[in-house]
């Protein structure tokens, strides 16, 4: 069934109806549900674990996280204050920055030598928050590359083209059946550069789950998308989650945390300040103090 | 003044040695910067280890001329090497800088007193490239031309055109079977935007080595060409000019396409030629002012040079794109 | 519209160079396959009786000839090819001998039917020095020539900054300094060279306003990528050092005037009141310059610019202005550095390209886009190009700048004080 086929580690189940579907919802969720809410509090099936990660500039401390863990196969939101240290976050856990100490372990493995390309073909990928679509291939070009494993990107192998059309054949179908999930297929031929701000967000999204990852890092995947569209990539991301894939994600705007999210990190000043369940968390003091009153506004970044 | 002669003139190096070592140059070139984006101003490094690994090999050493000409591309090669490891992780400027900067530190090294023994220092190298011309099919007696007024080649001058000039489609053709690959569009995903391909699993920096690799040794195939069609290698040969003569005619054909630095190379020969010649036939023409004739007199190298940098201006202003290239990709980049 | 502006700015230019009379080229005979020169110190002393001797590639002796009360000599050879060429330091005046790091013995090659000019830079004779003074003394000529580079970098770093345009010409500007100052001195009206580096800084300085108000402006409100500007200052760059070839030859000349002086003695040093000038100059330009930057409100608005152009303009200040001041200022510096750098070492064509590598490599040796990292970095340069001549010879001496860059990119791939670029 070619609609249907969303990324997944286990068998995805086979239901796209809605995301709203609370009942089936909450027998998924149910284990996180018995966490005790409180920052750095241990989770039964983690994905990743962080302990003593620092990052500062000059003076200032980016990210300072004593411990925190990311909860598999749910979507946990990563709220905070512009500023916060998300993206630092991100970078860090994706190794695109270093870290000043600390260490983590994705997949209950150990991340030694963090290198960017290393960790996403381990299954840890992440889109940028400001977009990183390739402007002059064609947005069909760019949903292949996020292809995993593929033998034409070995050079030996690249005048070949027998070795590698099948496989490339393969991949096109899966792209285009991501692309038809995320509206993108009618500008599957035109140059990603000609893309508005918004395609492009779906763009990074829809080539990241090429890959078939195992956690999906968004750094705010709905920032300038419209209402619906948002409605839609919240669906993707709900979608996700149910076919076994670990999803965080970065948002500012406290409705879409509410509407689906699992879990709920909130990061202020580097540090964790608080971190539960959707509910529970956006009605916290703390919380609210950091946004200083503004948690419904949707602070733009 | 006679155009027979000016465009003879002209022909004969869009199609001679000179354009064929400039069309590999610029092929290579292609590779690091019209596909990878790699921003290599050191170009002349490659053609010159090429030229001098192969004279070298010949001159000092003894050896034959088919073991130079594979030494002079291993050394390019190794040349891709060590550049790349200390410098492709930098900014695409520095990268710039740094490559000219070792090509210039290669040639100064090459062209020193204290190098003579070895590479003949100062005073060039020349060497026997008979292993070469005994297989030249053409007639080659002091008679001999083939072609038409001046555009008109000798026998010598045939094989190493012929040979010179499969090279190129073969080249040509081996890059167009790599560069459609996935191979290729990761290099030109790294182009785009290297933590992008990064984030999607892709080790740039063996890409972007792998991509130096290639383009280092395809530019070492235009040096041992031109250390085969004249029989030695000079130092002041390989000035950074010589890049920059590659990128203009890399743009004047077109990046990031299969046949615009062949078409860019021949181009550049035609014109540059053309110039020469017509200010040539120019400074003869009696009604001249004898003022303005005894100032081109001797002078017309020099203006065709500056006619290049005068080209690269304008090429950039008016068709940034080249003859080959599309406007649309190019106006991408500003978005 | 737009491009008729850059072309007339691009036809301005033009024009301003080719006002330039041509000079007269002495005659040689053409046909003749033949080595010349002249042997002369400064502008105004030509030795005579001075023995060349010309042996071909295998040593044997081609020919011989002594010069002439012009300085000149020729020998003529039989054909082309490679010859060494080497000069009888004998032959010249008690007190004259080659400059330190001259070979005495020169390799020259030359094409049928070409007279090829083979140069022997001749001066004050070094005296054996012991090691020691010798070091005091590179470290002394490496400060001087990092403080050239310094001012000749600050155009180049500070138009980076507020523009980021790579400017390949910017060692054209220098050399077009070191030429006009030349024709100041020694052509038009044969004016002081005081008089003719002052003259030269406006020129320059104006030069710097018409390539940014009729080429750079116009080319940033089209926007093109920073790969096609950096082209189009190559073509420039091409074609401004052909220009000066082809009106001011490729021949080396120094200017008229501070040729020959007397040596204060300071310690171990021996200098010229001519390079205490240069150094004293070059450091009050540099300290002034700071200044601005530091104290004054175009110093404000240069950083703010450089920080941000577009967050800049919107809170009022003028970035066209501050980028046009930034190009006279960074122009008349190169144009005077050019001047000194042409007082060091005659002028050649080539003056400025030479000087543009170590430039970069001064700029990016700092880190790019700091001032200050610049001003170490062009230090850094300047005194490793001297001192490295202690152990190695002169011919070399730029290879071991250009290496220290290399290897500080390897451990630090941002220069010495830049900063890492966030992703993401
Ligand atoms: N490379 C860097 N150099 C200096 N400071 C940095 C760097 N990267 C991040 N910072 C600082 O670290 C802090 C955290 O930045 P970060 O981008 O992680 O915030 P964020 O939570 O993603 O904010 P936003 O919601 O606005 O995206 C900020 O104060 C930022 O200025
Ligand atoms: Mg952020």
């Amino acid at each position: 069934m070619p609609a249907d086929r969303i990324p997944s580690k286990e068998s995805a189940p086979d239901d796209r109806s809605s995301f709203m579907d609370s009942a089936r919802r909450t027998t998924e969720v149910e284990p996180i549900l018995t966490v005790h809410p409180e920052p750095g509090v241990a989770k039964p099936n983690p994905i990743l674990t962080m302990d003593g990660l620092r990052r500062s500039f000059g003076g200032l401390t980016a990210v300072d996280i004593d411990h925190l863990e990311i909860e598999r196969g749910i979507v946990t939101a990563l709220i905070g204050p512009n500023g916060a240290g998300k993206t630092t976050l991100f970078n860090l856990l994706t190794g695109f920055d270093r870290a000043d100490r600390g260490s983590w372990k994705f997949d209950g493995h150990r991340v030694t030598s963090p290198s960017p390309d290393r960790l996403a073909r381990r299954g840890m990928v992440r889109t940028f928050q400001l977009t990183k679509s390739l402007a002059k291939l064609s947005v069909l070009q760019n949903m292949l590359l996020g292809a995993p494993d593929q033998i034409g990107e070995r050079l030996w192998a690249a005048p070949f083209r027998y070795l590698w059309r099948d496989q490339e054949r393969i991949n096109t179908e899966r792209a285009d059946e991501l692309l038809e999930q995320f509206n993108l297929a009618h500008m599957r031929d035109e140059m990603a550069g000609t893309l508005s701000g918004g395609q492009r967000k779906l763009l990074e999204m829809a080539r990241a789950l090429m890959s078939d990852p195992a956690l999906v890092m968004l750094d705010e995947p709905m920032a300038g998308v419209n209402p619906a569209l948002a409605q839609s990539l919240l669906g993707h991301i709900t979608q996700l989650s149910l076919s076994g894939v670990s999803v965080v994600y970065i948002v500012h705007d406290m409705d879409l945390v509410s509407g689906i999210s699992d879990w709920v990190v909130v990061l202020a000043q580097g540090r964790v300040i608080a971190e539960g369940g959707p509910w529970k968390v956006i009605h916290d003091d703390v919380v609210i103090d950091a946004y200083l009153g503004r948690r419904r506004t949707g602070t733009a970044s | 003044m006679d155009f027979d002669i000016i465009f003879g003139n002209a022909a004969r190096a869009a199609f001679g040695p000179e354009a064929i070592i400039l069309a590999l140059a610029a092929i290579g070139l292609n590779i690091h910067f019209g596909f990878t984006g790699l921003l290599n101003f050191g170009q002349v490094g490659f053609i010159m280890l090429g030229a001098y690994g192969t004279s070298v090999a010949v001159a000092t050493f003894g050896w034959s001329l088919w073991v130079g000409i594979p030494i002079g591309l291993f050394l390019a090669l190794a040349l891709a090497v060590a550049l790349g490891i200390p410098t492709l992780r930098l900014h695409a400027v520095m990268f710039a800088i740094v490559t000219i900067a070792a090509a210039e530190i290669i040639r100064i090294l090459i062209g020193s007193t204290d190098a003579i023994g070895l590479t003949g220092g100062p005073l060039s190298v020349s060497f026997d490239a008979g292993a070469f011309f005994d297989l030249n099919p053409y007639a080659d007696g002091p008679q001999d031309r083939y072609g038409v007024g001046t555009f008109a080649f000798t026998g010598q001058q045939m094989w190493v055109i012929t040979v010179g000039w499969v090279l190129v489609a073969l080249v040509s053709f081996g890059v167009f079977l790599i560069i459609r690959s996935p191979w290729g569009r990761v290099l030109k995903s790294i182009r785009e935007d290297q933590d992008a391909a990064r984030s999607l699993g892709k080790n740039v920096f063996s890409y972007k080595m792998q991509a130096l690799m290639i383009g280092g040794v395809i530019g070492g195939m235009a040096g041992v060409i031109d250390a085969i069609k004249t029989s030695g290698a000079d130092p002041n040969g390989f000035r950074p000019q010589v890049t920059f003569y590659t990128y203009t005619a890399l743009l004047l054909g077109g990046t990031a396409t299969y046949l615009g630095p062949v078409l860019g190379a021949i181009l550049f020969w035609f014109l540059r030629e053309w110039i020469e010649s017509f200010l040539r036939q120019l400074a003869a023409e009696a009604w001249l002012p004898g003022a303005i004739a005894d100032f081109l007199e001797g002078s017309e190298g020099i203006i065709s040079v500056g006619m290049v940098g005068l080209a690269l201006v304008l090429l950039m202003l008016f068709r940034p794109q080249g003859i080959t290239g599309n406007r649309i990709e190019m106006q991408l980049d500003a978005r | 519209m737009r491009r008729g502006k850059i072309l007339l700015g691009l036809a301005l230019g033009l024009l301003m160079v080719l006002a330039v009379p041509a000079l007269a080229q002495d005659g040689a005979d053409p046909g003749q396959t033949q080595l010349n020169g002249t042997i002369r110190f400064g502008f105004d002393q030509f030795f005579e009786g001075v023995t060349i001797t010309v042996a071909d590639s295998s040593g044997a002796e081609v020919g011989q000839a002594a010069t002439d009360a012009d300085g000149r000599w020729s020998v003529p050879v039989p054909g082309p090819g490679a010859y060494r060429v080497s000069i009888d330091t004998g032959t010249l005046p008690e007190g004259i001998g080659l400059r330190e790091g001259q070979e005495s013995v020169v390799d020259a090659a030359v094409d049928a039917g070409q007279s090829r000019a083979v140069v022997f830079a001749v001066g004050e004779a070094p005296k054996g020095t012991p090691f020691g003074e010798r070091a005091a003394q590179t470290v002394f000529n490496g400060f001087k020539f990092g403080l050239i580079i310094a001012m000749s970098a600050i155009g180049l770093s500070l138009i980076y900054g507020t523009t980021g345009l790579v400017n390949f010409a910017h060692g054209e500007l220098v050399t077009f300094g070191a030429v006009i100052a030349w024709y100041f001195n020694s052509s038009w009206g044969e004016l002081n060279l005081i008089v003719a580096a002052v003259l030269t800084v406006i020129v320059c300085g104006m030069l710097g306003a018409g390539l940014e108000s009729g080429l750079f402006r116009p080319l940033r409100t089209r926007r093109l990528g920073i790969f096609q500007l950096v082209v189009i200052t190559i073509g420039l760059s091409l074609l401004g050092r052909q220009l000066v070839q082809l009106f001011f030859g490729a021949e080396p000349l120094p200017y008229r005037d501070f040729q020959v002086q007397e040596r204060w003695e300071f310690g171990p040093w021996a200098v010229t009141p001519r390079e205490v000038a240069t150094i004293a100059v070059i450091l009050a330009a540099l300290v002034t310059v700071g200044l601005m930057l530091q104290k004054t409100r175009f110093g404000k608005a240069t950083r703010a610019v450089a920080d941000n152009a577009d967050l800049a303009a919107v809170s009022g200040i003028n970035v066209n202005r501050v980028v046009l001041i930034v190009w006279v200022m960074g122009a008349a510096l190169a144009g005077l550095g050019g001047v000194f750098q042409g007082l060091d070492a005659d002028i050649d064509p080539f003056l400025g390209f030479q000087l543009l590598l170590l430039i970069f490599a001064g700029v990016e040796l700092g880190g790019l886009g700091t001032a200050y990292g610049a001003l170490a970095g062009s230090l850094i340069i300047g005194m490793s190009t001297e001192v490295s001549t202690l152990w190695i010879s002169p011919e070399l001496k730029f290879v071991v700048p250009l290496a220290a860059l290399i290897l500080v990119l390897l451990l630090r791939p941002q220069g010495l004080f830049g900063v890492k670029a966030r992703v993401g």
